[in-house]
């Protein structure tokens, strides 16, 4: 029986996938929102395998529960029932701090509006999510100059966001979300704020990026770019009515 | 004017839609604008507010010093060469402050009151409220006996009739006729409730008369004369004295001082440094005050931003906008103002108590701390200055925004927030930490400052003592020895009373505020190198047992006994500080020294002993000076008696039976001043302590609104960074990483605060140097002190908007897309 009380050190061996178990396994995973004593089921029962290397949309209407699973996904909200395992690990319940650093560690993000900070250089934002593991400075600086050379972006890392197309900032919040190696990227909406010839360039940056072996979740309502990925999961009222892979 | 009123009502609007905010701004306000209307109504009382005197910044009073610094009453000899010599003054006149026994209008009441010449009056051109005053006339030599009366004389004794002219008054058994009654509260000099004319030829006078140091001169300035030049022409004649007179004059100087200040004591300016000190204090703290509602104002104005934005889209110039917030932020200010001035009306009795000034002339004016015309307008500029301070900045931003559209769609971008807005933020909330630095830094000071003044070994031991003071008449006590029969018998009844530990006479009691008696001196074997140099010793005439009675400590040799009259050996007990200066390095003990007066020589005196020093004298509580005690019986002298009784039950309780004790020895013997010891020592510090006290308050006000204002821009930047604190979060940051962040951010700023702070209070403390005692402008302990407790308020102040991030739910991260 593995335990979900992981130390920093442990962590990085624990959660290393053998790609015989999926990277994540939910099992009748539910979210009930209370608000002035009337439930909200957000998430009814979802069921959801992703598997190491593979390259998943999640699509469906407004309210109908993308967020929330991307956020159960990504650990930053816990599921009201089911379980929740990565790389075999349950992490349903795990404390704040834990979840802090499987997330550090495990998973990266791409906002739809970037989340760039603002008093922060290119290359800063990109290290920050580094400097909560107490990485050394070369260390840092070699992941995040590896990760903005991925994403074209090495020559702008001294400028400030507001220096750069909405394009440009998220490719750099690709860039941060690449740099710390993640198990697994977590996009929501990434071309929602931006035009479609940016949009197209980012979805050819994610689908580059899974060539090259990156494991990758992406939320949207845009059938379009539904169809970069190799999978899409249909969400309608919080359940899973459709998973289909692509022809 | 309806663009205005339009502003006014939209202004009332916005307060009352947001009553936290307005609330808090107008507390923030009443506090500093009241604490200011406060303090200005005491410079107001003390330097400012009209007194019953003519124009009485022409009026000035030649003080005569003593080795430099200390300042004795004026000679008829000065007065005279003044007269005939000064082309500075238009008028000048002299008045011996004195007290009389006043018979005839119930029991016997000691009265303070003046010989004065003619022209005294007339140069303070002070007018009565009934009758007139004194003529050339009344004032020659062998004129007839006549007397003013103060107005609290005029309706205690004569219920206030106007019949009271050429009636009678009896003083010290000579009938005087009433020609005039002074206006309410005019007691110059030295309190006085009656006047007499001088009635002498000062020329006439022997010349040690004239040299006696127990006068007031007043002068009025002639037109275009400056004090300092009235201060140059009257040191130069002083000099011309000593060479005259080199016997009496050596070693005199004098200085010119406005009779306001003067009044209130201020020979070093130490009241006025004091009260521009405080003045300086609540500047501060309205600044702090300032800077605090323009952060609340421009967080305020982030929420604003796309109104005002609109509002200029619509039409709005920059100039019309920032006239809608400045009317705005003038309607709050007012606001706070008027709070402030009911907070002020409710201080001021405080600051009454405080009883800043004590035992000066004219206290009716200078401790009438209320709120009149002038501060009134003071309140309104300072209310009206303070909108325009706190509103301009906020003003100028919310009008200032030049591409419109960008600033109504904002919102999409939320990471982080405006940057400049919180630029401008941190640099308000550095600059008010520097000032609650500063603040600290002088306040701290001053309250240490005070408290070595309150531990200042005083030499005796003042609990359970109780004095009282009795004049005896030359009338009555024409020969010495019937003097020192009354003051046989008043210490032995009193020594017999029950509750009464024991009893003793002194001609001055210490630290009191009354004319206090030194000598000076001459060592045997030891002439003055320097003829300048004249050494000079607190005197004081005491009877047996007065020295055991105050508790003063023998260091060696004996104490003044019943064995030292008038026909044994002279002797004196002589202080530490005496012993030190006269036989430095040697046992003063069977040592001679001798008092010198104008050329006159008195017996040597034989040192029986040496008592720990004592601070006697009121002026020199600072420092240590001479003093020595001579048997009253060897020294014969017409100074004021003095019984000082140590009890061990309450002294007060034996008020009643003192006075039985006084009348049984002279039924018509007056007694005055009974109050304990632990009464005369509270007056002694009244400045400092009210400069400790309120720069302490203001200093502590100063801090509060300090870390407040500092809490308030670090939870404003959490709110502000919500969407940065849950990104951070979901990218991993750990609870300390979120703490140290915003704990990080706000030591910055405090740090940066102390360090400006600390370089305004290196410079703001070189102002208090003469306010002092016994610790530096730059005191390291207290800047170190001060710097650690802003530092740990700052790290309090941070902390807990800092936890509040700590809440943040990071899906917020993808909430707010």
């Amino acid at each position: 029986m593995k335990s979900t009380e992981l130390t920093a050190e442990e962590s990085t061996n624990e959660f290393a996938g053998n790609g015989a178990t999926p990277l994540i396994r939910l099992e009748g995973v539910t979210k009930v929102f209370l608000t002035d004593e009337v439930e909200t089921h957000a998430l009814s029962g979802i069921h959801l395998d992703i598997r190491e290397g593979e390259y998943i949309s999640i699509a469906g209407p407004s309210g109908c529960g993308k967020t929330t699973l991307l956020s159960i996904l990504g650990l930053l909200d816990t599921p009201s029932g089911g379980s929740y395992a990565l790389k075999g690990n349950e992490v349903a319940n795990l404390s704040f701090a834990e979840r802090a650093r499987v997330r550090n560690r495990e998973i990266g993000f791409i906002f739809q509006s970037f989340n760039l900070i603002g008093d922060l250089s290119v290359f800063e934002n990109v290290e920050l999510p580094l400097t909560y593991r107490g990485m050394s400075a070369g260390d840092r600086k070699a992941l995040v100059t590896e990760a903005l050379e991925r994403v074209g972006m090495a020559h702008r890392a001294k400028h400030l966001p507001s220096q750069l197309s909405g394009g440009q900032q998220q490719r750099v919040a690709v860039a941060r979300a690449l740099a710390g190696r993640p198990a697994i990227l977590l996009a929501d909406e990434p071309t929602g704020n931006l035009d479609s010839r940016n949009g197209e360039a980012v979805m050819s940056l994610l689908r580059e990026l899974h060539q090259g072996g990156a494991t990758i979740c992406m939320v949207t309502h845009d059938e379009r770019f539904a169809q970069h990925a190799d999978r899409t999961v249909h969400l309608f009222d919080g359940r899973v009515v459709e998973d289909r892979m692509a022809a | 004017m309806q663009t205005l009123w339009q502003d006014l009502r939209y202004g009332v609007r916005m307060l009352l839609k947001q009553p936290g905010f307005s609330l808090t701004c107008i507390a923030a306000l009443a506090l500093s604008i009241g604490a200011n209307t406060a303090i200005f109504s005491a410079a107001n009382a003390l330097l400012l507010r009209p007194l019953p005197v003519e124009d009485i910044d022409r009026v000035v009073v030649p003080v005569t010093l003593r080795e430099g610094f200390d300042p004795f009453g004026s000679p008829f000899l000065e007065y005279a060469a003044y007269r005939d010599r000064a082309h500075c003054f238009a008028s000048s006149g002299v008045a011996t402050a004195r007290s009389f026994n006043l018979t005839g209008q119930g029991e016997a009441e000691r009265v303070r009151g003046a010989t004065v010449t003619a022209n005294y009056l007339s140069t303070l051109g002070t007018k009565p409220v009934l009758g007139r005053t004194f003529s050339a006339d009344d004032d020659r030599p062998g004129g007839s006996p006549v007397a003013l009366i103060s107005y609290g004389l005029w309706q205690k004794h004569f219920g206030g009739n106007g019949d009271v002219i050429s009636q009678s008054l009896n003083l010290d058994g000579r009938n005087y006729n009433i020609i005039g009654v002074m206006p309410p509260g005019f007691d110059l000099p030295g309190i006085a409730d009656v006047w007499v004319p001088l009635q002498t030829d000062i020329d006439s006078l022997p010349l040690t008369e004239r040299a006696a140091t127990n006068n007031t001169i007043v002068a009025r300035l002639r037109p275009g004369v400056s004090l300092g030049q009235a201060d140059a022409e009257l040191k130069a004649i002083a000099h011309q004295l000593e060479q005259e007179y080199p016997d009496f004059r050596r070693g005199w100087t004098v200085k010119v001082l406005s009779l306001r200040q003067d009044l209130l004591g201020d020979l070093e300016g130490r009241v006025h440094n004091a009260l521009f000190a405080l003045m300086a204090g609540v500047a501060f703290l309205l600044l702090i005050c300032c800077a605090n509602i323009a952060n609340l104002q421009l967080a305020r104005g982030v929420a604003r931003e796309r109104e005002l934005v609109l509002r200029r889209a619509l039409g709005a110039g920059r100039w019309r906008i920032a006239r809608q917030l400045l009317t705005e932020n003038i309607l709050l200010a007012v606001i706070g103002g008027t709070a402030g001035l009911l907070l002020a009306y409710w201080l001021l009795p405080i600051l009454v108590a405080l009883n800043p000034i004590q035992g000066i002339s004219l206290a009716a004016f200078f401790h009438n701390f209320s709120i009149d015309q002038r501060v009134l307008v003071f309140a309104l500029c300072v209310s009206v200055l303070t909108g325009i301070a706190f509103g301009l900045l906020p003003a100028l931003k919310g009008a200032g925004a030049h591409e419109l559209m960008p600033r109504i769609k904002q919102g999409d971008q939320r990471s982080g927030g405006d940057v400049a807005g919180r630029r401008w933020l941190k640099g308000l909330i550095v600059a008010e930490i520097a000032i609650a630095l500063t603040l600290l830094v002088c306040g701290g000071l001053m309250v240490q400052s005070f408290q070595r003044l309150q531990h200042v070994a005083l030499g005796f031991s003042p609990d359970n003592l109780l004095t009282m003071k009795m004049v005896l008449p030359l009338s009555r006590y024409s020969e010495y020895r019937q003097r020192i029969a009354f003051a046989d018998e008043v210490v032995e009844r009193t020594r017999n009373l029950a509750g009464v530990v024991s009893a003793g006479m002194t001609t001055n009691i210490p630290l009191e505020r009354e004319t206090a008696y030194d000598a000076i001196f001459d060592v045997e074997g030891r002439p003055s190198a320097n003829p300048n140099d004249v050494p000079i010793t607190a005197h004081r005439i005491v009877s047996p047992g007065y020295l055991e009675t105050m508790g003063v400590t023998l260091i060696r040799g004996r104490l003044i006994n019943k064995s030292d009259r008038a026909d044994s050996l002279p002797v004196v007990v002589v202080s530490d500080e005496f012993a030190r200066q006269g036989w430095p390095g040697e046992d003063a003990i069977g040592k001679r020294v001798r008092r010198i007066r104008a050329g006159q020589i008195f017996p040597w005196m034989t040192v029986i002993g040496v008592v720990k020093d004592v601070k006697e004298d009121l002026f020199n509580y600072r420092i240590n000076r001479p003093v020595w005690y001579v048997p009253y019986a060897q020294v014969e002298n017409n100074f004021p008696l003095n019984l000082v009784v140590r009890t061990r039950i309450d002294p007060k309780s034996l008020t009643a039976a003192l006075r039985d004790v006084v009348r049984t020895a002279d039924p018509d013997q007056p007694v005055s001043n009974i109050m304990t010891m632990n009464t005369i020592l509270n007056s002694v510090l009244v400045t400092e302590r009210f400069g400790a006290v309120l720069m302490g308050t203001l200093a502590l006000s100063g801090l509060m609104l300090a870390s407040i204002g500092l809490y308030g821009v670090m939870a404003y930047a959490v709110k502000q960074r919500t969407g940065e604190i849950g990104l951070r979060i979901a990218l991993g940051a750990q609870r300390k990483h979120v703490l140290a962040l915003f704990i990080g951010e706000g030591m910055k700023l405090t740090f940066l605060g102390v360090i400006i702070g600390l370089i305004a209070a290196w410079a703001a403390t070189r102002l208090l140097v003469s306010l002092l005692f016994g610790l530096g402008a730059t005191d390291t302990a207290t800047f170190c002190a001060i710097t650690l407790l802003l530092a740990l308020t700052g790290l309090i102040a941070c902390y807990f908007p800092a936890r509040r991030a700590l809440s943040v739910d990071p899906v917020i991260a993808l909430r707010a897309e």
